[in-house]
């Protein structure tokens, strides 16, 4: 048993989420949704343990560091996080049918993370930069704002969806079971705002780390400025709900254009600019 | 403010509109997005190359070479603190005055106009109904405020009104952050230093600007060391380092990276490392008298030739020098001669350039030390920021944790005369209504439940 077979069951277990939701959804039958949620909670237990296990053995091998330290590992803990943070909405909303999205997000991070070549699952010694109390605290807390936007972009696409489909509050065939806008905009609103609240926690704690690593708490370097442009981007969408008329449809455009500059932060940054966090690359 | 002229009017709405605010995020996203695709902080020659002439133009006269350090740039900055200090000007005095506003007037016809609004029958008598819905409600919620003016039973229950006041400390939080910011940037300085193993500095070059400043202070670096994992990839740089302040050594710490020294507000961290010349073994060959001296040489100290009045020094020195291996630049100084120097290839002791003058030179045994890079830093704004920081996570977490809700209670006879109370509840939160939407219905059910019980027990 060791860390990389838990993890590749917790990449299949994911598919097969996504597609309980989808079946679930298509076939307008709840026990789907129930068994998605289910499967969903089964994979991210497994990969809690492959991630546990993946961290003893970087004790192991004489490093001895928490799994969130390159590219592979944070992108095994984005999809852990969007799991975990779409189960407790589902658990707390009891809406079952907006699972498809983060469960396919989950396991499309986990696919890229096994099986493209430009990542390396190698477990690998912490450079001089990273050796760092703020590390996990930086990872962890951007990563569930990261999670917390994914989740949000499943809902806005799903709202964007049941909008545009007739003025009809009782629409039947795969939009059935999907909840109406008016819930949809409130959930897209209450994960934007925790996912703001993780956001700002991961670049305050990147910020204070950079002052005690190299003395500037800002340098303008390129994934600091991005993600402060989706900072922005998400202040900007908290503030248009105030703005009288703004709530609804252009809320959910700005929460996907938000969702592309995580993605653009993430990976973008990574592969097109240069900059302190060009070892998230290896 | 109310009696300005029209422009000033229409100005100071527009600096106060939630609009500007969102138009001003956006545009500064877009504006930090060309600062990432474009290089920043380059020279005028890397300018030049890098761009067509016309192109380089724009570039250099919008400064998006260092855009974030433009004129245009920071006048962004300086409209969001504007919109955002104005913005909080207004709305402020409307939170105090919602807030400060305890007793109203609570009528049925008021009540029945909100959003969220319920209405009960109940057989039971005024002042029982009064005592259960007390009881239930100021368990949910907290003590209800009586009115006093009204024969029937009404009062006002809320929770969370400080929840109003945690938008303003995260707006003050920004602020907080541009002014720590701007204090670093006018109190501050931020360079670098680079001192041999051994050496004493006291000069820092800046990053920004041709400037150096003198440390009120001397850094020396005692050793530096770097080890490396099996991989080859660097493991750890370290430098000890002395302060020594009025010619006594005050204090004595090794630094790593994400482990700085601080002394006097001044900050040095681990940022780089190279490697020079401590000192090398040298053999000179005089052609003239064919005689030969071997002689120890530290790097930058002249040395005597013995039986001569000569003196040696080793100036420079390159660890690959045009692919040819190490390379020390030795100088000669003849008295009443200007000095002369030559490049001496440590590994190539035929190479016909290996001579001064009339001394054929031979490095025999180099032994090479480390210089550290120091980044070091003073920024007295860092605490400003930092404050501003730990009340932007307090504001944002208890902004989404919690909600100002507000219930009115009104509860009086149903008709004239009858024994039988009309009970009429209506709710108001200011965030979060759905989850509001669900207490407040379940709040009903248990009214409900409650008062049957008791009109069945009674």
């Amino acid at each position: 048993m060791n860390s990389s077979l838990l993890l590749s069951i917790t990449t299949f277990a994911y598919l097969v989420c996504a597609l309980f939701y989808l079946a679930g959804i298509i076939f307008r039958y709840r026990p789907l949704l129930v068994s998605g949620g289910f499967v969903g909670l089964g994979a991210l237990l497994i990969q809690t343990a492959g991630i546990l296990l993946r961290w003893k053995e970087s004790y192991a091998l004489g490093y001895g560091h928490a799994p969130l330290s390159n590219l592979y590992e944070s992108l095994v803990f984005a999809a852990w996080a969007i799991m975990l943070i779409y189960l407790i909405f589902e658990f707390r909303t009891k809406q079952r049918a907006l699972g498809v999205f983060p469960a396919l997000f989950s396991f499309l991070a986990m696919a890229y993370a096994s099986f493209s070549p430009q990542v390396d699952s190698k477990i690998q010694p912490l450079v001089p930069a990273l050796k760092s109390n703020w590390l996990i605290a930086h990872v962890i807390a951007c990563f569930l704002g990261y999670a917390a936007f994914a989740v949000a972009a499943g809902v806005s696409i799903l709202y964007l969806v049941r909008k545009s489909s007739t003025a009809n509050p009782h629409p039947a065939g795969v939009l059935a079971l999907i909840p109406e806008p008016r819930q949809l905009d409130e959930f897209n609103y209450q994960l934007i705002l925790f996912g703001f609240l993780w956001l700002s926690l991961g670049i305050i704690t990147g910020s204070v780390w950079a002052n005690s690593a190299w003395g500037s708490y800002w340098s303008w370097d390129p994934k600091e400025t991005w993600s402060l442009i989706t900072w922005l981007i998400y202040a900007a969408l908290l503030h248009s709900r105030s703005v009288q008329g703004w709530r609804g449809r252009k809320v959910a455009w700005l929460s996907l254009l938000g969702f592309v500059c995580v993605l653009f932060t993430y990976f973008g940054v990574n592969f097109l600019l240069s900059g302190l966090h060009s070892y998230g690359t290896q | 403010m109310q009696q300005k002229t029209g422009l000033g009017q229409y100005l100071y709405q527009s600096l106060a509109s939630m609009k500007l605010s969102v138009f001003i995020f956006l545009t500064l996203a877009a504006c930090s997005l060309v600062g990432t695709l474009l290089p920043q902080g380059i020279t005028e020659h890397e300018l030049h190359t890098l761009y067509s002439p016309g192109v380089a133009r724009i570039v250099d006269y919008l400064g998006l070479n260092d855009l974030y350090h433009t004129g245009w740039f920071r006048f962004l900055l300086f409209l969001l603190t504007l919109n955002l200090v104005i913005c909080t000007l207004q709305r402020l005095p409307k939170t105090f005055k919602q807030l400060k506003q305890r007793d109203e007037t609570i009528t049925p016809d008021k009540l029945t106009k909100f959003a969220y609004h319920y209405e009960i029958q109940s057989p039971l008598p005024r002042d029982q109904v009064e005592s259960t819905i007390s009881s239930i409600v100021s368990h949910e919620f907290g003590m209800i405020r009586k009115s006093q003016d009204s024969e029937a039973f009404a009062g006002v229950v809320e929770k969370g009104r400080w929840s109003r006041w945690m938008v303003y400390v995260v707006h003050l939080s920004v602020l907080l952050i541009l002014i720590g910011a701007l204090m670093g940037s006018i109190f501050g300085f931020k360079g670098y230093m680079n001192i041999a193993e051994g050496g004493t500095s006291r000069d820092v070059r800046l990053y920004r600007g041709d400037n150096t400043v003198t440390l009120p202070f001397e850094v020396r670096c005692n050793d530096f060391q770097v080890s490396f994992y099996d991989t080859g990839a660097p493991k750890e740089y370290r430098s000890d380092l002395t302060i020594i302040d009025d010619g006594k050594d005050v204090l004595s710490q090794p630094i790593i990276v994400n482990d700085p020294l601080s002394y006097d507000g001044v900050t040095l961290y681990q940022s780089s490392y190279g490697a020079i010349l401590k000192r090398a073994e040298v053999e000179f060959r005089n052609a003239d008298t064919d005689k030969t001296h071997t002689m120890t040489l530290p790097f930058g100290e002249a040395v005597t030739i013995p039986g001569t009045s000569d003196r040696v020094q080793i100036v420079d020195y390159q660890q690959n020098m045009a692919q040819f291996g190490p390379a020390v630049g030795i100088a000669l100084l003849k008295e009443g001669q200007e000095p002369k120097g030559s490049w001496i290839l440590v590994n190539m002791p035929q190479f016909h350039g290996n001579k001064i003058e009339n001394y054929q030179v031979k490095v025999i045994k180099t032994e090479d030390g480390y210089y550290t890079g120091l980044q070091v830093k003073k920024d007295p704004g860092v605490w400003v920021v930092y404050a501003g920081f730990i009340a932007m996570l307090l504001g944002i977490g208890l902004t989404f944790y919690t909600s100002h809700r507000k219930l009115w209670i009104w509860a009086g006879p149903a008709k004239p005369g009858k024994n039988s109370t009309r009970i009429i509840v209506a709710g108001r939160t200011n965030k979060n209504p759905i989850a509001f939407e669900k207490d407040f219905n379940e709040l009903r059910e248990r009214l409900e439940n409650d008062l049957k019980l008791q009109s069945v027990k009674g």
